[in-house]
């Protein structure tokens, strides 16, 4: 695919909510199938990925667990959580590949408010632009997946990208690449959308009846899906069940931010408008408001002021807070 | 008729107003440029981007600092009176120049007093949401999402109070400005806009 750099969507445009590919045609995309069912635990692609992107290694110690890394880091893109849960009595280790699953509506850079720092590109792969990025997280909390992390150091924010150089290159990411079991496999959305029908099927054939495809609608689908073999039990995969590119928090920040922009605007135009009709105000030797042609009432303070006549008040006694006169 | 001077803000207050205005409107700068991409030049007034996220929260900090202050220093004077809630009544009357129907107001009127008790309820919403958004990693991506509505609701609200504050305090009401600047005001002015202030500083 010639055009698989072709950008997209573009974060803090009106191209962040409008695709560029609504007008005009787009090509297929491209999509990671991660069958889980058929991962050994070998983490091989976390190496691949480490070395590939060449992220560093990170010091690690045992927690009592055959995972790797606890958590996702800015040089951690891809780990394999190693959840131990109990299934029918027996100890099961529901392997869950956690790194960016390159949504079709990314929460992410619908969140991010630097222009050009987050981009989609029309092959559908999510990427972050460092340079562009200035550090304020907000990706962080319009990610439903929890996975791009800060760096204190170079105050940026990363996450697995794809391996959008190979891509480039008509190459698979190093993880698929690596992989010695086929669990994860490469190719267009549409490919593998039917591979991970194929592979439901055989598994439900051989008694897991609540097999599925993890391809969630609420974020338009994603571009890493997973063949899930206890498709009833996806928390226990740590994989939320119900993930949204848009929250209600969100769209209504959305909303009241359009509404805010004219309130603003008109919030000065009103102001400005009300000084044409009204104008500075100005005041007459006695305190009284030349314009206000209606005079002082009974509601008004000015009586309070001993002697004040039209045209020759005295001036009041001077009270202790009075400053001296003008010169 | 000499028109003489009171003193109308002591030093001390200048500075805290000053504080508190200057860092409010860098903080609006910069906010409205994280909420609205086509503003979001005005960053450059902080340094460009990252440095501008990066000191948003510290001048925040400031900003509350001074509205403490401002706080301390004013809250006696701000609780209102039952002539206030008739001046809150006859608000059209004030915006509409009818001054033969707008209740005698002290030292401050009651829009200066709504003016201090809602920017001292929106400081409160930007300080709790904004510590929680300085530190991001700490708390659960839903909770954040929230306190970013509560901060752009919050910035919208000071904003629109903001707009009217400037206007009424300059070009609105000639003499105004100068009680911020070297704190004094014309008797004339306090005679019209303060009278009961100026019976009080006039008395014997």
């Amino acid at each position: 695919m010639a055009d698989s750099l072709t950008i997209r969507r573009v974060s803090a445009s009106p191209d962040a909510y409008i695709p560029i590919s609504a007008l005009r045609s787009a090509g297929p995309t491209y999509a990671k199938l991660v069958d889980i069912g058929a991962c050994i635990g070998c983490k091989g692609c976390e190496v691949a990925c480490k070395e590939w992107n060449d992220l560093g290694v990170e010091p690690t110690a045992n927690f009592g667990s055959y995972q790797s890394h606890k958590d996702l880091s800015p040089k951690t893109w891809l780990l394999m959580r190693f959840n131990e849960v109990e299934v029918d009595g027996n100890l099961n280790w529901l392997i869950k590949k956690d790194a960016c699953l390159h949504c079709e509506e990314p929460g992410c850079l619908f969140a991010c408010p630097a222009p050009g720092a987050i981009v989609q590109y029309t092959n559908g792969i999510v990427d972050f632009n460092q340079e562009n990025c200035i550090g304020c997280q907000y990706c962080v909390t319009g990610c439903p997946f929890d996975i791009p992390r800060f760096d204190v150091h170079t105050r940026k924010v990363s996450k697995c990208n794809m391996c959008v150089d190979r891509v480039e290159a008509g190459l698979e990411p190093a993880c698929v690449k690596t992989c010695p079991t086929n669990a994860i496999s490469w190719g267009s959305k549409h490919d593998m959308l039917a591979l991970a029908d194929k592979k439901v099927e055989t598994l439900q054939s051989r008694g897991f009846q609540n097999a599925a495809v993890y391809n969630p609608a609420g974020v338009g689908g994603t571009h890493m899906m997973y063949v899930v073999p206890h498709g009833d039990r996806l928390s226990d995969y740590s994989l939320p069940t119900d993930p949204t590119a848009s929250p209600a928090p969100m769209t209504a920040l959305g909303f009241l931010k359009r509404v805010g922009a004219y309130l603003m605007g008109f919030g000065v135009l009103g102001v400005l408008g009300h000084f044409l009709r009204y104008g500075p105000e100005r005041l007459d030797e006695d305190g009284h408001d030349e314009d206000d042609h209606r005079g002082p009432g009974p509601a008004s303070g000015h009586g309070a002021v001993p002697g004040p006549g039209a045209f020759s008040a005295p001036d009041a006694p001077a009270g202790p807070g009075a400053a001296p006169p003008v010169a | 008729m000499a028109n003489r001077l009171f003193q109308r803000f002591t030093f001390v207050e200048r500075i805290v107003h000053w504080v508190v205005g200057v860092t409010f409107v860098l903080l609006l700068a910069t906010g409205l440029a994280f909420a609205y991409p086509a503003l979001f030049w005005l960053t450059a007034l902080l340094g460009g981007g990252p440095s501008a996220r990066a000191l948003h929260p510290w001048v925040g900090v400031v900003f509350e600092v001074g509205m403490l202050f401002m706080i301390a220093i004013w809250i006696r004077d701000m609780f209102l009176s039952g002539t206030d809630w008739r001046w809150l009544a006859a608000v059209r009357a004030y915006a509409t120049r009818d001054s033969a129907n707008v209740p005698p107001a002290g030292k401050y009127n009651a829009g200066q007093k709504m003016f201090f008790w809602v920017q001292g309820a929106l400081a409160i919403v930007f300080l709790v949401s904004g510590v929680l958004l300085w530190f991001p990693a700490s708390f659960s991506a839903g909770l954040l999402q929230w306190m970013r509505l509560a901060h752009y609701a919050a910035t919208l609200g000071g904003g629109l109070f903001l707009i009217i504050h400037v206007y009424l305090g300059t070009i609105a009401y000639p003499g105004t400005a100068r009680a911020m600047i070297d704190g004094t005001v014309t008797e004339r002015w306090a005679r019209h806009h303060h009278p009961g202030w100026h019976e009080e500083e006039t008395r014997p």
